[in-house]
Parts: structure tokens; C-alpha cells; sequence
């Protein structure tokens, strides 16, 4: 409401800058034959003190004393031509008036309607993050949390808090951050070290590494039945190609689950996955799938399984724009292989012995590499 | 208030366009009330303008990142003077810079316009409008700064580390008062065209914008190739790069203008060159600007793509350009000529100083141009360095800087060549002899530098000499003299300085060209360099923490003769990292006129750092120079000269007044 009566009170203020000269009586002008002479005079008088310093010969000031008398004469002859004479509107003069003065409402209003956005109020910063946080988006709490924690960065309550809610938003690294700063301050728990675990992994898209590793071991020395931590080792075996171990644990994890834990439906899940693809190409190349990996996060499996496809996909199109990238490539084919892709990951394999040529050293290592994975070459 | 802002904007175009058309009819009519419209709309339009913009930097400075620009190009954590100056760090910002200051130009000529001739006055203001119409709807169609994101994200993407820096919060608007300012010159040509005639105080009312505008626009390249000089880290001060070839060539027209302007106005000959030039100047303002936020460059500064902005630029550049143009074609030979002079005369040096300038203005438009047309025409990209700009573009110059001594000694109208040169024989036998001890006593000075340093001082004794010349130097006794010279016209010293300011860049561009040292090495902790005769111990790398990146420091100790060492310079590698880039926060030490400069390379796996230094002889001179020929600029501006040209029953009100005709 406000913003409209300012936008009226403009609209008034700049209709009255039109209307007022207008409207105004008219003061009599002075000729432009007056300026004129003016300036003569004053060039005249600029000659006397340029001949008087010796910046221009007498011979030459006399000439151009002539060349100015010469204008001003001109001037003279002009001058009963000149003056302006109008005062009275004329029909066009009025036209014109009307036209201009009813154009700066109806042009401002028309565009502002088309392009603006009255209804949306100023929103800085600092205003939004004070309001109450009943009212405040996600987004918000969390700006506000990572407020509160910059300037109190020894809370470790805070990073608890804070640290699964990065891990729901995807931010990944900033969750594995989070738990480092709680396991830091506040001390080790079972689920903060899963929690630690599970970004470190999903922050390399699924695959769990040593760091993820070793995170899930500290787990479950504090807690042996912390069922995150059990489920992402069991993985890693798989990853690893140690399917039939994997399986011997997922299978145990089943024994141990109660049977309303939340976790029974995530290692059916990949008992199955895995199972399946233990049938379909018999090797040690066959990681479980993505899904797998994820169901245990508070995304459904295909969600996050679209995620990790996207990923990879993304890596693989950087790849094909910029491909002399050794490291990419390998990352492709184990990325590939983990999600049990064998032909995607040899077709890659194919791509990138091709670009650095089949005899380069390169070559050699990403053979290797993918025999290190259970990969054969193109055959 | 974001709102307000916005709607202050639409406001201002609609204005715009008032006082394009009523002012311009009320001329054609005749009618005083129609025309008395152009100046309260301006200054309206000025005000919401002026509104507007405030409304958008209150909205960076509050991070309202609902504001579609505040969130692509500012970031929470940035220090307060960053949001505040990414206000127009970014594309749609600067166009309402460039608008705002537009319209502050335009209301500042119908605020001390009064003395104008109301149809000449209205006439400027129409052609101003218009030029303030197209850019509000460029601005309102293709750049919206308001337009607004619902919901609002929490976060912005930051601002582009290379522009987070004080040397680009100045840049930026002076170049635009520059760029803008010439803007008044065209408008005073145009609406002298219209009328279809000159009167004859135009240059009088002209010189004072083309001084401001020239004032700012040198202030502003001179800042540009300083902050390039130190935040990109490469050392170097000019790179023939087109966004600086933009700015350049408005400055090689305005300075053209500036000097034909004075025998327009002090001898009223060249009139139909001096409206072209004027034109021409502002002309080519619009071609830095379309060259620079059309994205048609990629380049170092071209941070703006986007093609239907380019489509809308050149359609406002043929409009005016054309336009302006067309109607020279048809209404110049209208206009009367006067004012006789010889070659050889003040008149004739001025007009030799705009055929260089011109000329050199030329190749510097086609060295900017040519690559871009290649581009269109076929695939290939082809970059015209420094090779093509030196040997074009500096032959051209050398000869001018050459008789610029001359030009300030001649008599109007007929001089004599002889006794001016024989008034500057000091100059020159100093010069002379200064290329002499380069040549013998500097080691490894080439015959240019040795030429080089002494064209510099050719300059900067010929300016003192103009100066002592008129003020009766050895001629008269001590006191008339000093008498003498503290009477003289402000113009006398703004000249003086000008072509001073000139001879320090030539010096200090001379000094770092041909006697800078570079040196690239790898160092480690504890280790010194010597780069001639200082000596240097990197002291060690140093990681710390800004407010929105992340650095790694590397400290050097001066080592002074004693071994002690005497001080410090630090260089720093920044990470920032919302938009993942590094910067090179390049670390200079000022030794009298001349600077060590270090830049940090990458980190070996040994802890080792590469280490680039450089020694910059005199490198200051060149920004000095800078200064001084806005030092100059601004003493002409309070030359008495500038203030006549009213009619003397309004004398009073000027002298009460003194900058009557001025911001």
C-alpha cells in the first residue's frame, strides 16, 4: 500500500515538472544576438591583452580587430530578425502540452504494471534472518545457523545440528565439514562418525573411499550396531569386488536388524541388486548399484540414483569437451564400473585409450587400471 | 524501496521522453512555455534517476538478494565498500550509472543554462533526452537491474574477485563522466545543426563540457591501467586490449576537440571540423560503450554477454551516429565559416595537432575493429597486439610530441617559426644533452630509450619554457616577473600542465619499457634475490583468512646496504571461493618515482614458490602524468574566459556566481 502512494506522489512530482513551465507566464527572452555580441566584445578585449603580451603581431591584431568589428556589424544587420516572439499557444502548442503531460502517468504506469513487481517487498539480508523462524524458509534457518556459527564457531551443538541438514541438502562437503567441527568440539559419537562417513562418500558420489572407511570403522567401534555404519562397509566391499563377503555381510546386518528398523528395506534392497547382477555378469566387476548405496539416506532410492546418473553423465560430457584429462577418465570408468555399467565403462575406457593414442604410456596405465578392476580392454 | 526504485526508473524514461519531443517542437514553433518544459523535466528526470540508483545500491548494500543482480553479482560476506561499489561492478548497474550521470549532465545544463539562447537550450536538452530515452529503454527492455526472484535465494553468487578492488570502485565512474561527458559536446553540435546555425559563444559554452569530460576520461584510463597494473598481476600498464582501445579512442577525438575548440572560440575559424569532432567523440563514446557491454570482445574485462543487448546497442549507435551524420551532411554547408589564419600560427599547430590526433584516433579504431571483422567474416580469431599499435600508432606520435613544444609559443594568426625556436633552444640543448648521458652513462640504454628519455624532457622543458616565456623569464626583473607570471590566464598554466603531464607519462612510460628488470625464479623460504641493486629475502608463505576468500601471503623483506633489512612487501595468492577463482594480489613497493613489483606463481611440491619481480623505473610517472594533466584541465576550467558569453545584463548574477557555467 505504501508503495503505491510513493508511486503516486512521483507520479504527481514528475506530471508537475511538465505541467508547471506550462502553465508558467512567460518571462520575455533575451536575443541570441545578445550572446553574440557579448562574446565579440569580449574577443576584442581578449586581443588587446594577447597584442599587449606580445602573443599576436599588431599587423595581425589590427586584422582580426577588422575580421570581429566584421561580425558584429553582421550581428546588427541579423539582429532585427531575431527576438523571440511567441508567448500565445497556439492549437498545435496546446496539443502538444496536453499530450506531454497525460504521457508521463500513463507511459510510467503501463511499463511499471508490465515489468514490475509491487507486491514484492524489499527482503535484505539481515532483516530476513531475524525474523521469527516459524516463518523462515529452510534456506533461511540455515543462512541463520551458519550465521550464528561464524560468529560462534566453538559451538559444537550447533555443527551437530547443522551438520544432517547439509547432508538432506545435498551439500555434501559442508556436511562432512560440519561433523569434523562436532567430532571436534563435543567428541567422537557413533553417529556423528557414521554421519562423517556417509557425506565423505556421497560428496564422491556414492563410492566409498578410505576416508569414508576408516570414518564407518571408528563408528562402529563406538557403537558395533550402528546400522549406517555396518551397511556403507558392506558396501565398500562390494565396491571393492569382494561381492560374495559383501553379501555374507549384508546378510548378517539382516540377523541383527529389529525388525522395524528402517534399514531392513535398504539391505533387502541391495542383496537383491547385488544378487541380480552376480547372475547377469558373473565377474568381480559387478558393483551394486547406486541406489543401493543411498537407500539408507533420507532420499528415495531413485532420487538419488537419478542424482549419481546425473553425475556421472556430467563428468562424462566434461569429458568429451576437454578430454585430455587422465584423472577424469579413470574416475569415468571406475564411476561406470561401480554402477555396474561393464559395457559403458569399457566403451569409456575405449574413448579415452583413443585419445591419448593406443601406444602412449597413458594408454597403458588406464589398461592396467582397468584390469586393477576386473575391466578388460575393448575386445 | 526496491520497488520505488524501479518505478522511479520507468518514471524517468517516460520523462525522457517529454523532453526528447516538447522542447524540440516548442523550438520549431517558436513557443517560450514548450520550450521552458526541457529544463524542470531534466532535473526531475535527474532526481528520480538519482532515486533509482540509490534505491538499487541500498539494495546491494542490504544483500536483497530478491534482486536478481544483487544475487548474480554480490555476496554476504563481501566487505560492506565491495557490495556498495558491485553496484555498478556489473553489467545492468553500470548502464544506470551510466544513465544517472546522463541525466546529472543534462540537468546541470538546465540548472546554470540560463544564459543560453532558449532555443539553443532547448534544443541541447531535447537531443540529450533522446540519448537518455534510448538507454532508458535499453536498459528497461535488455538490462532490468529490479527484476525480482520470488522465492529469494539466501545466498549470492559473489562478485567477480578481479573487480573486488578500491581501484574499480573510482574507475568505472569517472570513466563514465568521461565517456558521458562528451555527450553534452554532441548535443550542443546537434542542436547547432538543427537551428542551422553557430552562434558565436558556442565554443564558449562547448569547451567547458569537452574540459570535464576530458578531465574525468583521463582520470579514468589513467586509474584502469592502474588497477590493471596491479591487480592483474602481468606488470604491465597498457595492453592495447579493445576495452582500453574503447576508452582511448574517445580520448584521442576529446583531445582533438579540446584544442580545435580554442581557435573555434578564440578565433572563430574551424567551426564545421569543430562540430564534426564534437560528433565524432561522442561517437565513438558510444562505440567503447557498445564494444565493452555488448560482450562483442572477450577479454580480460568483458564480463557482460549477451547477443540481444548487442542487437540494441548497435541499434542505438546507427541511430545516433547516423543520424548526427546525415544531418552534418545536409545542414553543414549552412553553417558560415570565418577567421583567416597562415600555416604557420597557433591556429595552424592546432589544426596540425588534430590531423595527428585524428589520424592516430583512425588507426586505433582500426586496430580495435579489424580483429572483430575477421571474426564476423570467417572463423578465425586474430588478436592485433602491440606490435601493430607500435609501429602505427607510435610513429604518429612521436612527431606530435615533438612540436608540442611549438604550439603553446606561436603567435595567433601569423608566427614565427624561427624566434620560438629560438626561444626554446634551452629546452632543446637540455633534451639533447639528456639523450646523451642515456646514451653513454646508462648501461644497456638502446638508441631509443636514449631518444625516448630525451623527447620527455623536450616536453617538460617546453612547457616550463612556455611559462617562463610569457611571463618575461631574464626579460624583466625578478619581481615584474613573478607579477607576470601569477597574472597570467588560467588557461596559460592549464596548458603549461597539461603538456607537463604529458612529458612525465612519456618519461615514466620511456623509464619502464627500457630500463625495467624482470626476473621468474623459484625460491624458497629464507632465500634472497638481488633485481638491480635491491635485494630481496622471502621471508615465507603465509596462509590467512579474508572475509570471503581464502590466501596464501607470501612476505619479502627489503634488504637495505647495511644488511638490516629496511622493509616489507607481501604478495598474496586469494582463492575465492564461491565462484572458484584465484587472484594475484600483486605486492609493490614505491621507491621514489619507481616501483618493485612481485607477483607469486604457483607453489612447487619442494615448498618452493615461483616468484616473478620486477624493478619499474619512473613507473609512477606515467599515472603522475595523469594527474597532472587533470591538474591542468581543471586550472582552464577556472579560467575567466569560460565565464563570458551571457549577455551583460546578467553579468552580475555570473560574477556572483563563479562557475556560472559550470558543475
Amino acid at each position: 500500500m505504501l508503495f503505491w502512494v510513493i508511486a503516486a506522489i512521483l507520479t504527481l512530482g514528475a506530471s508537475l515538472a511538465v505541467l508547471l513551465p506550462l502553465a508558467a507566464s512567460v518571462k520575455g527572452a533575451s536575443s541570441s544576438g545578445e550572446h553574440d555580441l557579448e562574446v565579440y566584445r569580449d574577443q576584442l578585449s581578449e586581443l588587446d591583452r594577447d597584442a599587449a603580451r606580445g602573443l599576436i603581431q599588431p599587423a595581425e591584431a589590427a586584422e582580426a580587430r577588422t575580421e570581429i568589428a566584421r561580425r558584429i556589424l553582421r550581428l546588427d544587420n541579423a539582429g532585427a530578425a531575431g527576438g523571440a516572439t511567441a508567448g500565445r499557444a497556439s492549437v498545435t502548442a496546446r496539443l502538444v502540452a496536453t499530450i506531454a503531460v497525460l504521457a508521463v502517468p500513463l507511459v510510467s504506469w503501463g511499463l511499471y504494471v508490465k515489468l514490475g513487481s509491487p507486491d514484492l517487498p524489499s527482503q535484505p539480508l539481515s532483516e530476513r534472518l531475524a525474523k521469527n523462524p516459524a516463518d523462515s524458509s529452510v534456506d533461511e534457518l540455515v543462512a541463520r545457523a551458519e550465521a550464528h556459527l561464524a560468529a560462534n564457531p566453538a559451538d559444537g551443538r550447533g555443527w551437530d545440528v547443522l551438520a544432517p541438514v547439509y547432508l538432506r541438502m545435498q551439500r555434501f562437503s559442508d556436511a562432512a565439514g560440519a561433523y569434523r567441527n562436532a567430532i571436534r568440539l563435543d567428541g567422537d559419537s557413533a553417529v556423528r562418525q557414521a554421519g562423517l562417513g556417509e557425506a565423505i562418500a556421497s560428496a564422491a558420489g556414492g563410492i566409498v573411499s578410505a576416508d569414508a572407511q576408516d570414518a564407518f570403522e571408528a563408528a562402529l567401534k563406538l557403537d558395533p550396531a550402528n546400522a549406517k555404519a555396518s551397511f556403507y562397509l558392506a558396501m565398500a566391499l562390494a565396491q571393492e569386488g569382494r561381492a560374495k563377503e559383501a553379501t555374507t555381510a549384508w546378510q548378517a546386518m539382516l540377523g541383527r536388524l529389529p525388525p522395524d528398523s528402517p534399514w531392513r528395506g535398504a539391505v533387502e534392497q541391495a542383496l537383491a541388486k547385488s544378487g541380480s547382477s552376480d547372475v547377469a555378469s558373473g565377474g568381480a566387476t559387478n558393483g551394486p548399484d547406486a541406489g543401493d548405496v543411498d537407500a539408507a539416506s533420507s532420499m528415495s532410492p531413485q532420487d538419488r540414483e537419478t542424482m549419481i546418473n546425473t553425475m556421472v553423465a556430467g563428468l562424462d560430457d566434461k569429458l568429451r569437451q576437454n578430454p585430455r584429462d587422465p584423472e577424469g577418465w579413470m574416475r569415468l570408468v571406475r564411476s561406470y564400473v561401480v554402477l555396474g555399467k561393464a559395457d559403458q565403462a569399457r566403451e569409456a575406457l575405449g574413448r579415452a585409450i583413443a585419445v591419448f593414442g593406443a601406444d602412449s604410456d597413458q594408454a597403458k596405465k588406464f589398461t592396467a587400471f582397468a584390469a586393477s578392476l576386473g575391466l578388460a580392454a575393448t575386445e | 524501496m526496491v520497488e520505488t526504485g524501479h518505478f522511479a526508473l520507468v518514471l524517468a524514461f517516460a520523462l525522457s521522453l517529454v523532453q526528447t519531443v516538447v522542447p524540440l517542437l516548442g523550438a520549431r514553433l517558436n513557443n517560450q512555455r514548450l520550450m521552458a518544459v526541457g529544463g524542470p523535466v531534466a532535473v526531475t528526470g535527474f532526481a528520480l534517476t538519482a532515486l533509482s540508483f540509490a534505491a538499487l545500491a541500498s539494495a546491494y548494500a542490504s544483500s536483497d538478494f530478491s534482486v536478481a543482480s544483487v544475487w548474480e553479482n554480490s555476496h554476504s560476506l563481501q566487505p560492506l565498500i565491495y557490495k556498495i561499489t558491485g553496484t555498478w561492478g556489473n553489467h545492468e548497474g553500470s548502464m544506470l550509472l551510466w544513465v544517472l550521470i546522463l541525466t546529472f549532465f543534462g540537468a546541470l545544463v538546465a540548472a546554470f543554462g540560463s544564459n543560453l539562447p532558449a532555443t539553443l537550450r532547448a534544443n541541447v536538452l531535447a537531443v540529450q533526452g533522446a540519448i537518455g530515452a534510448a538507454f532508458f529503454l535499453f536498459i528497461l527492455a535488455t538490462s532490468n537491474p529490479f527484476i525480482r526472484l520470488n522465492p529469494a535465494p539466501i545466498e549470492g553468487r559473489d562478485l567477480n574477485p578481479i573487480l573486488q578492488d578500491l581501484g574499480l570502485a573510482i574507475h568505472p565512474p569517472f570513466l563514465y563522466l568521461g565517456y558521458v561527458g562528451f555527450s553534452i559536446c554532441f548535443s550542443f553540435s546537434v542542436a547547432a545543426l538543427i537551428e542551422g546555425r553557430i552562434d558565436a559563444s558556442w565554443a564558449r559554452w562547448v569547451r567547458p563540457w569537452t574540459l570535464v569530460a576530458w578531465m574525468f576520461l583521463t582520470g579514468g584510463i589513467a586509474m584502469g591501467s592502474y588497477w590493471a597494473y596491479y591487480e592483474l598481476g602481468w606488470g604491465g600498464f597498457w595492453f592495447w586490449d579493445p576495452v582500453e582501445n574503447a576508452s582511448f579512442m574517445p580520448w584521442l577525438a576529446g583531445t582533438a576537440l579540446l584544442h580545435s575548440a580554442i581557435v573555434m572560440e578564440k578565433r572563430s575559424a574551424l567551426k564545421i571540423w569543430t562540430l564534426l569532432l564534437a560528433i565524432l567523440t561522442f561517437s565513438l563514446s558510444l562505440l567503447g560503450t557498445f564494444l565493452v557491454r555488448s560482450g562483442v570482445l572477450t577479454s580480460v574485462h568483458a564480463f557482460a554477454t549477451d547477443p540481444t543487448r548487442g542487437v540494441f546497442i548497435l541499434c542505438i549507435l546507427t541511430l545516433f551516429i547516423g543520424g548526427s551524420l546525415a544531418l552534418f551532411a545536409l545542414r553543414a554547408s549552412r553553417l558560415t565559416t570565418g577567421g583567416l589564419f597562415h600555416p604557420i600560427s597557433r591556429e595552424g599547430a592546432l589544426v596540425l595537432n588534430n590531423l595527428f590526433l585524428t589520424t592516430a584516433t583512425a588507426t586505433v579504431l582500426v586496430g580495435t575493429l579489424y580483429p572483430l571483422a575477421v571474426e564476423a567474416f570467417s572463423a578465425d580469431k586474430i588478436s592485433v597486439g602491440a606490435p601493430f599499435f607500435n609501429l602505427t600508432f607510435g610513429p604518429l606520435m612521436v612527431p606530435l610530441l615533438l612540436v608540442v613544444p611549438f604550439g603553446p609559443l606561436l603567435a595567433w594568426k601569423r608566427g614565427d617559426v624561427f624566434a620560438v625556436a629560438q626561444r626554446l633552444m634551452v629546452a632543446f640543448a637540455a633534451a639533447l644533452l639528456a639523450t646523451l648521458v642515456t646514451a653513454l652513462f646508462l648501461d644497456g640504454a638502446s638508441v631509443f630509450a636514449a631518444l625516448g628519455v630525451g623527447l620527455a624532457v623536450w616536453l617538460i622543458l617546453g612547457a616550463l619554457t612556455d611559462l617562463a616565456v610569457k611571463s618575461g623569464f631574464r626579460t624583466v626583473a625578478t619581481g615584474v616577473m613573478v607579477r607576470r607570471l601569477l597574472g597570467l590566464p588560467r588557461s596559460v598554466f592549464g596548458t603549461a600542465f597539461a603538456h607537463l603531464g604529458l612529458g612525465l607519462t612519456t618519461l615514466g612510460i620511456v623509464g619502464t619499457l627500457c630500463f625495467g628488470t624482470e626476473k621468474i625464479l623459484s625460491m624458497h623460504a629464507g632465500e634472497t634475490v638481488e633485481l638491480s641493486g635491491h635485494t630481496l629475502r622471502f621471508v615465507g608463505l603465509y596462509p590467512a583468512q579474508g572475509p570471503n576468500y581464502a590466501e596464501d601471503r607470501g612476505r619479502f623483506e627489503l634488504i637495505g646496504v647495511s644488511g638490516s633489512p629496511v622493509g616489507e612487501i607481501s604478495s598474496a595468492k586469494r582463492f575465492y571461493p564461491v565462484r572458484q577463482m584465484t587472484t594475484t594480489e600483486s605486492g609493490i613497493r614505491t621507491i621514489g618515482f619507481s616501483q618493485l613489483y612481485i607477483s607469486l606463481g604457483d607453489e612447487g611440491k619442494d615448498g618452493s614458490v615461483v616468484v616473478r619481480l620486477w624493478w619499474k623505473p619512473l613507473v609512477t610517472l606515467i599515472w603522475g602524468g595523469g594527474l597532472m594533466m587533470m591538474a591542468g584541465a581543471a586550472m582552464s576550467l577556472m579560467d575567466r574566459r569560460l565565464r563570458v558569453g551571457a549577455p551583460s545584463r546578467r553579468r552580475k548574477q555570473a560574477s556572483a556566481l563563479p562557475s556560472a557555467t559550470l558543475p
